[in-house]
């Protein structure tokens, strides 16, 4: 069965390319959007990277590794690292996990689950800007009706001072703008999972949350891991927008994420070499992670059934 | 609402040009102008181009508002390197070095030769265009030019038995504490988004404090920083200490500082003068504004201005050059100065339009309205208080607020916090000298 599969895949792509040129005029868009699009723009970064430039394109010069260096060996990148790798694994387990609960509580629901499933996907459809900023005024210790709730309950929630709190902000307004996302998965791996054998295990007398954890999940496997990946890039590159709006990395950079920092020191702050430099390590670090991703998680992903 | 607003003007617009004789719509020249500028005060910019176009038939000015001063400065950069600037841009005074060495402008001294306007440039005011001035020319329009003030709601000091604000920080601290004590306000004061430009550097100028050597960077691209050695430290020690109190609030993200202060929350409120717009339009309270406090002790000298200028970008025809200089000469002119420092809050940019505000009595009618004129006139000014000037200035003022943040969180100490941040601001000087050296 395994074996016959990558023989019938290779006699599938002779059979209807025997003329190779037509293989390749057919790849031409997508190679020419690629190179667009990803190539040339990562090309230059690279290029920008080992750059001391003004702005306006006017001088340059040519600085070797000194972006590099230079990032490293300052404490405010490391400190960004680490306020990343935070963000990151927080933002993707709370999507994943708060994703799987409101998922098979939604297949649980017999009346309608249409409108829950409605209401769950609108945060998807909220700009993140907009969404920063809906989180920021609740939670504002000043105004927020849910920061005076905290204050209430005797909590001293302050995120425009306390790193602690600005952190939890954003971690929670990045997390409910992305498990929409994770739930359209998850709600349909659910929906795929054979009838016969949750009737099976009812018959044995499983009850729904046993049924979920010991069948559901398990099958589920494949989906986990590719949530997995798309919450690691989500929470690495898509979130600038969000950190903006509620933090602005703030205070004294509790919140700024990498890609916030390249935004924050190429756009506003105008350092063209650094944000590059600072771009091709985001890069790498992604890079790194989904191929380490790939090699160790998902062996243990059964795609069979 | 202001998008609805904005099309369905574009759309009249559109209407009228069609409407009009179409040999005249073809005369006319279009020249671009880029701004920053939202709200209230970007309504009145718009206005400005459009009595302009009013005035006259040879040119069109068009207003576009490209987002806030970084969207605005990015993007003119994009269109520069794509060669699709624009004629006119509005760049914030801290991008004052990044334009003027950037090889992409036409200094406005020289254009205003080149199509030979006479301009009187020493009856600009001194305080606004010596900021922009280069080995003595005038590099870019003077637009819009602010300065700090403090703000007070009258009904609280009156209440607490004060009268007005204290012109000291140390008397000023004992009247918000009291204010704060008898349960008079909320807080005493809001602190201001721009704390940097009026706590940190227009409080170095008043108190006469070194920011920089080299004439806080006038004198040379070699500057160094200093702030961590004069009384910045203590001053941000006495910030930290308020806001631990509650003497001072942070608006923080989703919500303004200048709401706290209209809303009767907080007492008093330093910000630009340019707030008037907004003030006197949105204030249900007894609002009046005066000074900037200064150290017990000390002989208070002048503010330094914030805001920003127009500038002419390289790249365009001489036609549309000309167009630029009568727009510049437009801008420049007394009723239109009068008409713009009237309406926002803005200074007015000559000694004529000041005369000219004053003589018809407007001050007296409305004293805040002259507090910033007289106080950047104020004294003689000193090297501590001409102004700053600092090659990626964005990038240091950045810096420093990172770490006054790590103060306000109790991570640092005000001196390491300001140490950190001459350490990080030095680096950026040093860098920018590096790229620009022999070009200043």
């Amino acid at each position: 069965m395994a074996k016959a599969a990558p023989a019938r895949e290779s006699g599938l792509k002779r059979a209807h390319f025997r003329e190779p040129r037509t293989a390749y005029l057919l790849l031409l868009p997508q190679l020419l959007i690629l190179a667009l699009f990803f190539f040339i723009p990562a090309i230059r970064a690279l290029a920008q990277a080992f750059l001391l430039a003004d702005p306006f394109g006017a001088r340059s010069q040519f600085v070797w590794f000194d972006n590099f260096t230079a990032l490293l060996s300052s404490p405010e990148y490391q400190s960004s690292i680490w306020v990343t790798v935070v963000f990151t694994i927080a933002q993707s387990a709370i999507t994943l996990f708060v994703a799987v609960v409101l998922a098979f509580a939604t297949d649980r629901v017999v009346r309608g689950r249409g409108t829950y499933r409605g209401i769950l996907l609108l945060p998807y459809a909220i700009a993140p800007v907009i969404a920063g900023i809906l989180w920021a005024f609740l939670f504002n210790p000043a105004v927020g009706p849910l920061a005076h709730l905290l204050h209430a309950l005797g909590i001293p929630w302050d995120p425009n001072r306390n790193g602690d709190h600005a952190m939890i902000l954003v971690i929670a307004a990045a997390s409910w703008k992305h498990i929409c996302y994770d739930y359209i998965f998850l709600l349909a791996g659910i929906l795929a999972v054979p009838q016969s054998l949750i009737e099976a295990a009812a018959v044995d007398g499983a009850g729904p949350i046993l049924r979920f954890v010991r069948i559901v999940i398990p099958l589920l496997g494949p989906t986990f891991f590719f949530l997995m990946v798309m919450n690691f890039v989500y929470g690495l590159f898509d979130t600038f927008a969000i950190v903006d709006a509620v933090t602005r990395g703030g205070p004294a950079g509790a919140t700024n994420i990498l890609v916030y920092k390249v935004y924050q020191d190429g756009f506003i702050n105008l350092d063209l070499g650094s944000s590059a430099a600072q771009s091709v390590m985001l890069m790498a670090f992604a890079l790194v992670l989904t191929v380490l991703q790939f090699r160790y998680i998902e062996r243990s992903v059964n795609y069979d059934v | 609402m202001t998008i609805a607003r904005r099309t369905m003007m574009a759309a009249l617009a559109a209407i009228g040009l069609a409407a009009a004789p179409s040999v005249q719509a073809q005369q006319r020249i279009e020249i671009q102008w880029w701004h920053a500028m939202g709200g209230v005060l970007g309504e009145r910019t718009n206005e400005v181009a459009q009595r302009f176009n009013a005035s006259q038939t040879k040119y069109t000015v068009v207003a576009v508002n490209k987002g806030n001063y970084d969207e605005v400065i990015n993007g003119v950069i994009a269109a520069y390197r794509a060669k699709r600037q624009p004629h006119l841009v509005q760049i914030y005074e801290r991008g004052f070095m990044t334009m003027l060495l950037s090889d992409a402008v036409v200094p406005v001294h020289q254009l205003m030769a080149d199509n030979n306007y006479k301009v009187d440039w020493d009856d600009f005011i001194k305080p606004v265009a010596g900021f922009y001035m280069h080995k003595g020319k005038l590099m870019t329009m003077p637009f819009n030019s602010s300065t700090p003030i403090l703000w007070y709601n009258k009904d609280h000091f009156e209440k607490a038995g004060f009268g007005k604000p204290a012109s000291t920080w140390q008397e000023l601290e004992k009247q918000l504490y009291e204010i704060k004590a008898k349960g008079i306000a909320e807080c005493g004061s809001a602190l201001a988004g721009d704390y940097h430009w009026s706590l940190i550097e227009n409080y170095s100028a008043i108190n006469d404090q070194p920011y920089a050597t080299k004439s806080n960077g006038f004198d040379g691209l070699d500057t160094e920083l200093l702030f961590n050695k004069t009384t910045v430290v203590p001053q941000i020690a006495r910030l930290k200490k308020w806001l631990d109190d509650g003497v001072m609030q942070m608006a923080g993200q989703g919500f303004s500082p200048e709401q706290l202060y209209t809303s009767g929350k907080c007492a008093t409120f330093i910000a630009s003068t340019a707030a008037h717009g907004s003030v006197e339009r949105n204030a249900k309270i007894a609002w009046s504004a005066t000074y900037l406090p200064h150290e017990q002790g000390v002989t208070a000298r002048n503010s330094t201005i914030g805001g920003a200028t127009v500038w002419v970008m390289k790249g365009h025809k001489p036609e549309e050059y000309a167009g630029v200089a009568a727009f510049m000469n437009f801008l420049a002119s007394t009723d239109l100065q009068v008409w713009w420092h009237q309406v926002t809050g803005y200074v007015p940019l000559t000694n004529a339009a000041y005369k000219a505000a004053k003589s018809t009595g407007y001050y007296d009618k409305n004293p805040t309205r002259e507090i910033a004129v007289l106080q950047l006139s104020r004294g003689t000014p000193t090297a501590n208080s001409v102004g700053f000037r600092f090659g990626n200035f964005t990038q240091i003022m950045f810096a420093q607020r990172q770490e006054f943040e790590a103060v306000v969180a109790g991570k640092k100490t005000p001196q390491q916090a300001m140490d950190d941040a001459v350490r990080r601001g030095n680096e950026i000087l040093r860098q920018y000298e590096k790229l620009h050296a022999g070009k200043y």
